[in-house]
């Protein structure tokens, strides 16, 4: 996760948490707010993500950060300072600017446009040129591509480009509507992943608008779910609203396949494996026989010297007296540590297997896990969850 | 000033016989006979021998047409800019704009006499008057098309009002505004060969003075047509220049 060094500290400047103070904002005319007394309140350095169906505010409620839709009730603080304190244009130019479509100024080139902010700051030539250089590395941009028009880049290189230019003059907030949204699903899943490695190097704290609910919980440290006419149903982390929705709104919302999504935030290393039932070249296949008796699966594991798995024992390689060194059984796949318990299970599946070895960053054995594993440590918070949930409201379905 | 158009006058010498259409003055002063004396389609000789009567009238016209577009430019440029500020300007500016196009241009400059007198600036301003509606509308419009988008990141990232105009909204909007001087500029050309009755000269001079020669109605279009030409390339190649975003071509 964590950057370059050198980047890093590239990107000293203080993040700057954002509270909203039952923000509410009525347009003229309106029956009913579009954002209703809003109280969230992000923590320096955090990604926060506003989601919710259309009509939710929650593309209004961002907007109020910077003022480019005034508050009409409440207050929202920057830092410490509430915001209909500072002029709009002050404002502005200290938190970044992300929109869907990009906004990128289709006659300026590439170059110009990251300079915006920093040119009406009034940073001298030098220092705008060489800010400009060191973003476009940031964003990992060819540097002569900041001659270019918008038009001559690709739908994601624009988006970077985005993104860099409201990182620019070095934010303590950057605000986020869509940045991806109209790019396709395999940019986007690219482009998020960049952008979060960025993130892991610049420590921005970003508030992140998305109808997408798979975008808030992968993008999101916490996710705030908004419904129609800008009420907040529940803030919360990702995880915590995968296990314990709210409420139906939440639980519909997230969807479905909310368990699976969870397993989305999860990392093989999370869960408690199986002991895997190891044995050496050369060892005795009786030893094996006993071991395997105490066994959750029902071959042992062959490993070298360092552990590191070589291949299961079928039964016929048990016959001998010793164990082969070469065993009947392919040990793939074999799963990392730190992969991702949905890709985990995805890797299993494919494999049509049941379970599979678990090895560390040095390819030691871990341990074992398996669908089973999986499929018991979902019914257990799933239950949990559900205990939690009885008393505040009846079982629906 | 103004030429007296005899028309159909014959010339009682018979051997000095004036082409139908010609000024009567007009034989007396030069060669009558052949290609003049019969009014021909284009008599090459005559131009070859006359043509530097046409140099200044050209300049003039020139200079007429430049200034009139540059004042027509300037101020349609700062109604709508003025006027997409504050949309309840645009009506009036409009129907303020198209009462002034619809005077005829000879009774503009006669409205205009008894005031600015006989010259120059009583042909510029009716000429620039005219260049209005055409650029106002276009610069509007091109106005309305700047892509929201560019309009919305302007303003968060922390542009005044007035750095969205002139760094963003205008020079989006170049390519329309631009079209609209491209029409002004040679309309004007047009239209200012009347600039003579106000007094203030141009290609408008000659022809009038001989309306019924062949030769000088040719030479006077073809001279108008080349400077309207000449100056809509020169338009072109400007907007090439401040509009170089438009030609640029992926990857």
């Amino acid at each position: 996760m964590s950057g370059d060094a050198t980047n890093g500290a590239a990107e000293a400047a203080q993040a700057l948490s954002v509270a909203f103070r039952k923000a509410t904002k009525v347009y003229p005319g309106a029956d009913r707010p579009a954002v209703n007394e809003l109280e969230v309140e992000v923590p320096a350095g955090e990604i926060c993500v506003f989601v919710g169906p259309s009509g939710c505010g929650k593309t209004t409620a961002m907007r109020m950060v910077n003022r480019m839709v005034e508050i009409t009730e409440g207050d929202i603080l920057v830092g410490d300072r509430s915001v209909r304190d500072r002029s709009p244009s002050d404002l502005r130019r200290e938190i970044g600017y992300v929109i869907q479509q990009t906004g990128l100024f289709p006659h300026r080139m590439i170059g110009d446009n990251i300079a915006t902010v920093p040119r009406l700051l009034g940073w001298d030539h030098d220092r705008v040129a060489s800010r400009v250089r060191e973003l476009m590395k940031l964003i990992s941009l060819d540097a002569d591509l900041a001659d270019r028009y918008p038009s001559q880049l690709s739908g994601g290189q624009q988006q970077r480009v985005g993104v860099a230019r409201a990182l620019a003059a070095d934010p303590g907030v950057m605000l986020m509507d869509e940045p991806f949204g109209a790019v396709d699903p395999i940019n986007r899943e690219r482009l998020q992943n960049e952008f979060l490695r960025l993130q892991a190097e610049v420590r921005k704290t970003i508030l992140f608008v998305t109808h997408d609910i798979d975008e808030a919980i992968k993008m999101g440290d916490r996710v705030a779910i908004l419904r129609e006419g800008g009420i907040l149903a529940q803030y919360a982390t990702p995880a915590e609203l995968l296990m314990a929705p709210a409420d139906d709104f939440v639980e519909d919302f997230v969807g479905a396949d909310r368990a699976l999504k969870r397993l989305a935030l999860l990392r093989v290393s999370d869960i408690d494996l199986w002991e895997a039932p190891l044995a050496y070249v050369g060892q005795p296949t009786a030893e094996v026989r006993t071991k395997l008796e105490r066994a959750e699966v029902p071959h042992a594991l062959l490993v070298d010297s360092e552990r590191r798995p070589l291949g299961w024992l079928s039964e016929s390689d048990l016959q001998n007296e010793m164990v082969p060194a070469r065993p009947d059984i392919s040990p793939e796949p074999v799963l990392d540590r730190d992969d991702v318990m949905r890709d985990a299970l995805s890797d299993l599946l494919q494999a049509e297997t049941m379970y599979a070895p678990v090895v560390d960053a040095q390819r030691r054995i871990d341990g074992i896990l398996s669908v089973e594993i999986i499929s018991e440590f979902l019914g257990s918070t799933e239950a949990l969850a559900e205990e939690h949930l009885a008393v505040e409201r009846p079982t629906a379905e | 000033m103004i030429a007296p158009v005899a028309n159909g006058v014959l010339a009682t010498d018979a051997a000095n016989r004036c082409a139908p259409g010609l000024p009567e003055s007009f034989c007396h002063q030069h060669e009558v006979t052949g290609c003049v004396g019969g009014n021909g389609l284009f008599c090459f000789d005559w131009a070859a021998d006359n043509f530097d009567r046409y140099v200044g009238p050209f300049f003039r016209h020139l200079e007429i047409v430049a200034i009139s577009v540059v004042a027509g430019f300037a101020i349609a440029l700062a109604l709508a800019v003025l006027s997409h500020r504050h949309r309840a300007l645009v009506p009036p500016v409009l129907g303020a704009t198209g009462v002034l196009y619809t005077i005829p241009s000879v009774a503009f400059f006669f409205l205009l006499l008894p005031i600015t007198g006989f010259g120059l600036a009583t042909a510029v301003i009716p000429l620039s008057a005219y260049t209005l509606q055409i650029i106002y509308r276009n610069t509007l419009v091109g106005l309305a098309n700047v892509p929201p988008d560019a309009k919305d990141a302007g303003l968060g990232m922390g542009m005044s009002e007035n750095q969205l105009m002139w760094r963003v909204e205008l020079p989006l909007a170049a390519p329309e505004v631009i079209a609209g001087l491209r029409i002004a500029t040679v309309s004007t050309v047009a239209i200012a060969t009347l600039a003579f009755l106000a007094g203030a000269g141009g290609l408008g001079q000659p022809l009038y003075e001989q309306l019924g020669f062949k030769t000088n109605i040719i030479i006077v279009g073809v001279l108008t047509i080349a400077m309207a030409l000449f100056l809509d390339l020169i338009v072109v190649l400007a907007q090439r220049f401040i509009t170089p975003w438009r030609r640029a071509r992926p990857g």
